[in-house]
């Protein structure tokens, strides 16, 4: 049978199968659209045939450019729907922040003890805060928090100004959350560097909101969101070193394929940091600056604190681990 | 012939499940460039129109009402666009499907969000230093599939989509169909067909400096040889089988 031939007699076929391509692409699936899967699997046999027959580049390239376009449609990932995300907030995101124990404890220890170590500096000397935080951050740290009475009118005063530090936290709070991540490429250097850059930041903040500010203004604070935002940035940290240590020890695979392997497993970790940070990003909106008295706002952050504890040792225990 | 076109170009061939080979043809730099710039170019279209049309309503909804409008679209614009894009049906963001591109899986599948998601976030890193793409370049040179940081750790490559048929020109028909005077091997045979398939693309000056090439086999030179080698072909493809 010569290339024409072959043509001539499948044709009628192909013509089929490109226009029930062509409506499946357009998302108007037209009569008759079950039968696509038949139509590929003859057609990925038609372009076997004409590759080993040999029927010219013409042909090959017609049929595989046909092929293409019925793989990308016939093996799209469908999303699991709602149930996919509350597995994933009930089950898949707490596991995996469990089995990655020795990175949270690495995370939090980057963030956590410069954090304290700039708290406890404040109290003897301010020479290091005064470095970090410059001459513009410590004046609007009095600004914000030199009162409790000027902290919220300060910063919550105008008509929709909630709203807009809403938006304000998300963009950056959760943005920084994502170059968190991004920062693992750097084999984890990156990483290391945002986080241990927050701890000073806001070990620095706080440090001198207890000296030289209201401690009670800048506390009340940021105590309500306190938990969501910087438990959901060393989750971020979590997944940025994953990947950052698939590059650095890739173990028995290779090392781009051990880097295909930690991005998988540290995608619920980006989920989950990014749903706590707008979570965070909520609270620190509509609630933190509202005038609540302080009492409550501890109680409300303490009660988020050990809530989360809970969420990550207990959530999704007894269910088995699943893809 | 795979292995060797493999080398010579961007072609990858890729075995599917149901055991036909596919080519996907791997897009370089400089196309991929194209794209981005018109994805920016859209971007910062979205962010001018956006921009005025917030800053007329804000007089009804509050200025700070729309500033926080238009920092959430400066979110969602800058992180999400290109994840939205290419988890999508079409795999591509605006700017690649107008460059004919598409974000795959190596195996020719579509990717999934968690590769879209993966392969976009690490753009930041990608982007560096400063934002001339530097870190990104120099990962596509060193790759052999163009693969930039992100597509490495996602896992994903960016293909030509609809591959663009190759110009092609009859050939002068053969006058007549000859048997090769030896068995051909496969190979052979397919660049027998390629240079007939190909032949009407060329002077007649270049047919026969490829022709002579194969003149040990054509047992003849120049035009002589170029019309041999045609009526081999022409029996190898029309003939052989009959």
């Amino acid at each position: 049978m010569t290339a024409g031939d072959f043509e001539n007699k499948n044709s009628a076929r192909w013509a089929e199968y490109e226009a029930l391509v062509r409506s499946v692409e357009l998302g108007k699936p037209i009569p008759g659209v079950e039968r696509l899967p038949q139509r590929f699997r003859e057609l990925c046999l038609d372009l076997s045939l004409s590759q080993a027959r040999m029927y010219g580049i013409r042909l090959s390239e017609k049929l595989n450019a046909l092929v293409i376009r019925g793989y990308n449609l016939i093996y799209r990932e469908k999303t699991g729907g709602w149930q996919a995300v509350v597995r994933m907030a009930a089950v898949t995101f707490p596991q995996t922040v469990r089995r990655e124990w020795r990175l949270f404890w690495l995370c939090s220890a980057v963030f956590w003890i410069p954090f304290f170590a700039l708290l406890i500096a404040a109290k003897y000397d301010l020479t290091w805060i005064q470095a970090i935080l410059g001459s513009e951050g410590m004046s609007g740290m009095e600004q914000m928090y030199g009162s409790e009475a000027g902290q919220t009118a300060h910063l919550r005063s105008a008509y929709g100004s909630n709203f807009m530090m809403f938006c304000f936290y998300i963009n950056n709070n959760v943005g920084i959350d994502f170059r968190i991540f991004a920062g693992g490429m750097t084999a984890g250097l990156g990483t290391l560097f945002f986080i241990l850059f927050n701890g000073l930041q806001i070990g620095a903040s706080a440090g001198y909101a207890n000296a030289a500010c209201d401690p009670k203004a800048f506390w009340s604070f940021v105590v309500s969101h306190s938990s969501f935002e910087l438990i959901g940035m060393i989750i971020a940290g979590m997944a940025g070193m994953r990947m950052g240590l698939a590059i650095l020890w890739p173990g028995r695979l290779p090392r781009v394929r051990a880097l295909v392997e930690a991005a998988k497993m540290a995608l619920p970790l980006i989920y989950g940091a990014a749903v706590m940070t707008c979570m965070a990003a909520v609270v620190e909106g509509f609630w933190s600056a509202q005038p609540i008295p302080a009492g409550f706002k501890y109680a409300f952050g303490a009660t988020f604190w050990v809530l989360h504890v809970v969420y990550f040792l207990l959530a999704g225990r007894q269910v088995r681990d699943a893809a | 012939m795979e292995s060797l076109s493999e080398k010579l170009d961007t072609l990858q061939a890729v075995e599917l499940a149901e055991g036909v080979v596919i080519r996907l043809r791997i897009a370089g730099p400089m196309l991929r460039a194209g794209a981005y710039a018109i994805d920016l170019l859209i971007r910062i279209a979205v962010v001018i129109v956006t921009g005025i049309g917030l800053s007329i309503a804000g007089m009804a909804i509050g200025g700070n009402v729309a500033q926080g409008l238009g920092l959430l679209i400066w979110f969602f614009l800058g992180w999400w666009y290109p994840v939205f894009f290419e988890a999508g049906k079409r795999g591509a963001t605006p700017g690649k499907r107008s460059m004919g591109l598409r974000v795959v899986q190596p195996s020719g599948a579509p990717i999934t969000l968690g590769q879209a998601i993966v392969r976009n976030f690490l753009r930041f890193i990608d982007g560096m230093p400063l934002i001339t793409y530097g870190f990104g370049l120099a990962s596509c040179l060193a790759t052999k599939r163009f693969q930039r940081l992100g597509d490495l750790a996602a896992g994903t490559v960016v293909v030509y989509d609809r591959i663009p048929a190759e110009p092609s020109i009859a050939a002068p028909p053969p006058m007549s169909a000859s048997r090769p005077p030896v068995a051909l091997t496969a190979d052979e045979v397919r660049a027998l067909g390629m240079f007939r398939d190909r032949a009407g693309l060329w002077s007649e000056a270049r047919r026969c400096e490829i022709a002579d090439h194969a003149s040990a086999l054509s047992g003849a030179r120049g035009n002589a040889g170029v019309s041999r080698l045609m009526a081999m072909a022409h029996w190898l493809q029309e003939k052989r089988n009959s």
